[in-house]
């Protein structure tokens, strides 16, 4: 209770941060912001020309990157390049490979996607929840959807499949069909034509 | 001996102690509904939810203890009839009075909360458990100023015994108005006793599910919730006749005083509930040792005092 | 006690309107641990979206959320048109600002209520729910429905308002001003209601950037981060947006936060209301959106909501992924939760207003082949009910229904 402020206190801050003036608002067409925000990363990483692009306002896409060169990538970029808010982690099945789409923003509220694009046969990253706390459910999510093998995820229960959904069976990737699943008895059959096909 | 029989059984003992528990839960759930802004249940609701209550299955879990889980709810509503039968309703004394009625209402009273408590102990689940500690501590807040400020107008009438205190301020009303410190007092702590907002704590839906009751359903909760309206009836026709011991003549128009004076203190209690929030255990212990019992002291010491100047 | 007791709060509680669980170990009545689980509403929409077109998709979407569906339905629908590069007539970006500051309006009311609720305070739930009704009667006057409007398309929006519906939206404005000064009131100076929120969920200003909160839980630890103000999208870049924050860093911060943002509510649709411009609603859109990758971000009631839409081309997404509110504030819920009284565990997982099918988001149940489905009119389901109770030995006909209509 020591700390609870008297009602005039609170109602006084309050008035004061209406009154507050908005800030300006950024034109159409500024893209300057976005320009100085990317341009820390070519020095180091030169491979990153032409990759690293502005969508628009506000929104800097970069193309998938092999797993070494992201993990460095995203460490300058949290690290140095200030994008310091981690926001979510997507996969995406990119049909031979699976994309990982790690969404971060900085100062400015502008957002940076960096992928890291993965082999489907062999689809292992590292957590980034020793960094960004907030990745852990996501990266679960990635594990039971994607099938995606996380190192150094911290234990914990599964999220989101239930309990008794069959092994091996990755809902989000692209060759898992709906139609094959037995949502009563929770089995995956694909007619085996299909499966030979798939071979 | 037939007298005695109709006294217990239907007046004013277990039926007519029924049909006013029934009516008080009506009424207060429909003040509680006016002041929230809402319709509120139509007259019959508190004796349709009983009779439905009555009519479904009883279960015992099979943790729980076999002989003492249905027999609390039995033992509850038998202490709360046995004091209403020594609360004076429509004249100057009870049915039964003697000197020190007063004192055996508070401790039958106090029985129905020691239910509660094993109750909730021997239910098992983590829940009723949990209620059952809580039922245990908040007894240990509030019976104390409940029971300084109940007794401190006894004091000052030098007797224990209900009728007794009647006569001495029917004698000399002026002095009801000393005892308005010790009747504030006994509304805050009432509620404690009576386990309604702010201090439901026992049975607080969000956080404990029903507390106490979790483990009840069927007949037996059906008696524990008709054991918790009487209790409501008893502690505001006792609350009555400490803090305004007024009776008229004949017994009719006595007894329509008697209906005045609780359904006042009832609706005061209506009032809390909408208007305040749930405080949390440790708050109410402050509360109670912090402001109640001092003020429940100051009455004692006031009234100590007073008699020493009035003798 | 010396010995720890562990309670299971949910997958089914009186204080959760929706499944989650959490494991709460106490000792006595503090929360020495907490866990947090989540998962029991997961409805594969994602894939759901991939398999149907687009316009189909947006009704899918509109039905994560029951409270915020018009929030979702924005976010995708701009995600859509960056993607096929076309602008929404201003009407258009107007109306959506309308709806989804009504819809606000009504999820902050719903919240107050249930926060009321929590603590055991039934009174202020009954006027809060009260006053959320005139809100959801305009609703349903502007999109024919209470909570899912459908007012959203792909390139615009699909029903007009008219200067009727702009009256009868002033006339609710300032009943709902009248009664949230009272509410402002209440909540700064009643005293019961003060100790039961303050100092209650601490969530500090590091942790809450650490944990990624959002919404009024991130702005009651003093960070600004209300997307309508940095991000600027539909009208939000003509309508002055005033962010509201607070430095309680506790359940009291972010009541005060939502209260005073019902206000702001109250303003910015007084502006869009008395500014909407002529023109048309929709543009077209083609069927077939070219490949590419869009994030479209809207401020839900409950913060940043965040869609990504992967297109390839063709007439169906290729990837939708929704981030709800409610799943990046999961992750400070334990550490809100741990040190604080088991009395408080409701009221601190009420104070993020969690969502828990937006959590975790939506399914779709294709029963078009079994028989099963029928479509009843308003008479006609109360035609099949009475028939129910009749055969249950009930006759309800002679209940009559008073005629709905809006009361101001």
């Amino acid at each position: 209770m020591a700390e609870q402020k008297t009602t005039q206190e609170i109602e006084q801050k309050i008035s004061e941060q209406l009154a507050a003036e908005q800030e300006p608002m950024v034109s159409g067409e500024d893209l300057s912001r976005e320009r100085a925000a990317i341009a820390p990363f070519f020095e180091p990483f030169p491979i990153l020309e032409g990759k690293l692009k502005i969508q628009r306002q506000q929104r800097i896409f970069c193309d998938p990157l092999p797993r070494k060169q992201f993990e460095q990538v995203f460490a300058f970029a949290h690290q140095q390049a200030g994008f310091t808010t981690f926001h979510i982690v997507i996969g995406v099945d990119g049909g031979d490979d699976l994309i990982f789409v790690y969404i971060l923003s900085n100062a400015d509220k502008i957002v940076l996607l960096l992928k890291q694009s993965v082999p489907k046969s062999k689809p292992v990253i590292s957590s980034v929840c020793g960094v960004f706390p907030n990745a852990l459910w996501h990266e679960r999510e990635l594990v039971d959807l994607f099938g995606a093998v996380v190192e150094d995820l911290p234990p914990g229960p599964s999220y989101p499949l239930p309990d008794g959904w069959p092994a091996g069976n990755y809902p989000l990737r692209k060759e898992w069909k709906v139609e094959y699943f037995d949502k009563v008895n929770m089995t995956y059959d694909p007619p085996q034509r299909e499966e030979g096909a798939n071979e | 001996m037939l007298l005695a029989v109709f006294n217990i059984l239907i007046f004013p003992g277990f039926l007519f102690l029924g049909v006013m528990a029934l009516i008080f839960a009506f009424l207060d759930r429909k003040i509680y509904a006016r002041l929230q802004n809402r319709i509120g249940p139509p007259w019959f609701q508190p004796l349709a939810d009983f009779l439905k209550l009555l009519g479904k299955e009883s279960i015992i879990p099979a943790e729980a203890d076999k002989r003492i889980f249905p027999l609390l709810p039995v033992v509850t509503l038998a202490a709360v009839t046995a004091a209403y039968l020594y609360i004076p309703i429509w004249g100057p004394a009870s049915l039964f009075p003697f000197e020190g009625d007063l004192i055996v209402i508070l401790y039958l009273l106090t029985l129905p909360t020691l239910c509660f408590f094993l109750a909730g102990w021997y239910s098992t689940s983590v829940y009723a458990t949990i209620g059952a500690v809580r039922t245990l501590t908040q007894l240990f807040s509030y019976e104390v100023p409940l029971f300084m400020a109940l007794l401190a107008p006894a004091l000052l009438a030098d007797t224990w015994s209900l009728s007794g205190m009647t006569a001495f301020y029917a004698a000399n009303p002026v002095l009801l108005l000393v005892n308005i410190p010790a009747f504030l007092v006994a509304i805050a702590a009432c509620q404690g006793k009576l386990e309604r907002v702010p201090f439901d704590l026992p049975e607080a839906e969000t956080e404990i599910v029903a507390g106490t009751f979790v483990e009840y359903s069927g007949r037996l909760y059906a008696i524990f919730r008709m054991a918790i309206d009487c209790e409501l009836v008893v502690v505001a026709s006792l609350i009555a006749a400490v803090f305004l011991p007024f009776y008229t003549e004949p017994v009719w128009l006595g007894f329509a005083l008697y209906l005045l004076k609780t359904l006042v203190i009832l609706f005061i209690l209506a009032l809390f509930r909408s208007v305040m929030a749930r405080i949390r255990l440790e708050q109410m212990v402050k509360f109670c040792w912090k402001y109640l019992t001092p003020v429940a002291l100051l009455q004692i010491v006031i009234n100590l005092l007073l008699k020493g100047v009035l003798s | 006690m010396s010995k720890n007791i562990t309670i299971p709060i949910g997958p089914q509680h009186p204080s959760l309107k929706e499944p989650a669980c959490f494991t709460i170990t106490l000792e006595g009545e503090k929360v020495v641990k907490a866990v947090v689980g989540v998962g029991y509403n997961h409805r594969g929409l994602e894939k759901a979206c991939e398999s149907r077109s687009y316009i189909q998709d947006l009704y899918i979407i509109e039905r994560v959320c029951g409270i915020c569906s018009h929030t979702h339905s924005t976010a995708f629908c701009q995600g859509v048109e960056e993607l096929a590069g076309v602008t929404i007539p201003r009407r258009a970006a107007y109306i959506r600002v309308i709806m989804a500051e009504l819809e606000r309006l009504h999820s902050h009311l719903l919240w107050l209520g249930v926060a009321g609720h929590e603590i055991g305070f039934d009174t202020l739930l009954m006027y809060s729910w009260r006053d959320r009704e005139l809100v959801l009667d305009v609703l349903a006057m502007l999109g024919g429905n209470r909570v899912n409007y459908g007012i959203n398309t792909i390139g615009g929006v699909r029903r007009d308002i008219d200067p009727g519906m702009i009256e009868q939206i002033t006339r609710m404005l300032d009943i709902i001003e009248e009664q949230n000064k009272y509410y402002i009131q209440l909540a700064l100076s009643e005293t019961t209601l003060a100790a039961r929120l303050a100092g209650v969920g601490k969530l500090s200003h590091e942790d809450a950037l650490r944990l990624g909160a959002v919404g009024p839980v991130s702005r009651a630890s003093n960070i600004s981060d209300d997307v309508r103000a940095i991000d600027r999208y539909a009208a939000y870049d003509e309508i002055p947006v005033r962010v509201v924050t607070d430095d309680h860093c506790d359940v009291f911060g972010r009541a005060v936060v939502r209260v005073l943002e019902i206000m702001e509510s109250i303003n910015m649709l007084r502006f869009a209301v008395a500014n909407l411009p002529d023109g048309e609603l929709t543009v077209k859109v083609p069927r077939n959106i070219p490949a590419g990758e869009a994030l479209s971000r809207t401020e839900a009631p409950r913060g940043e909501d965040i869609h990504f839409i992967r297109a390839n081309g063709t007439a169906n997404p290729d990837r939708v992924r929704v981030r709800a509110p409610s799943e990046a504030n999961w992750h400070s819920m334990a550490h809100m939760l741990e040190g604080d009284y088991l009395a408080d565990v409701p009221i601190i997982i009420a104070a993020i207003d969690p969502c828990y099918s937006c959590t975790d988001r939506a399914i779709v149940v294709d029963q078009r082949d079994s028989g099963l489905v029928k479509t009843f009119d308003w008479q006609g389901m109360r035609d099949y009910s009475i028939n129910w109770y009749k055969s249950q030995g009930f006759d309800a006909s002679k209940i009559k229904i008073a005629e709905r209509k809006l009361y101001f």
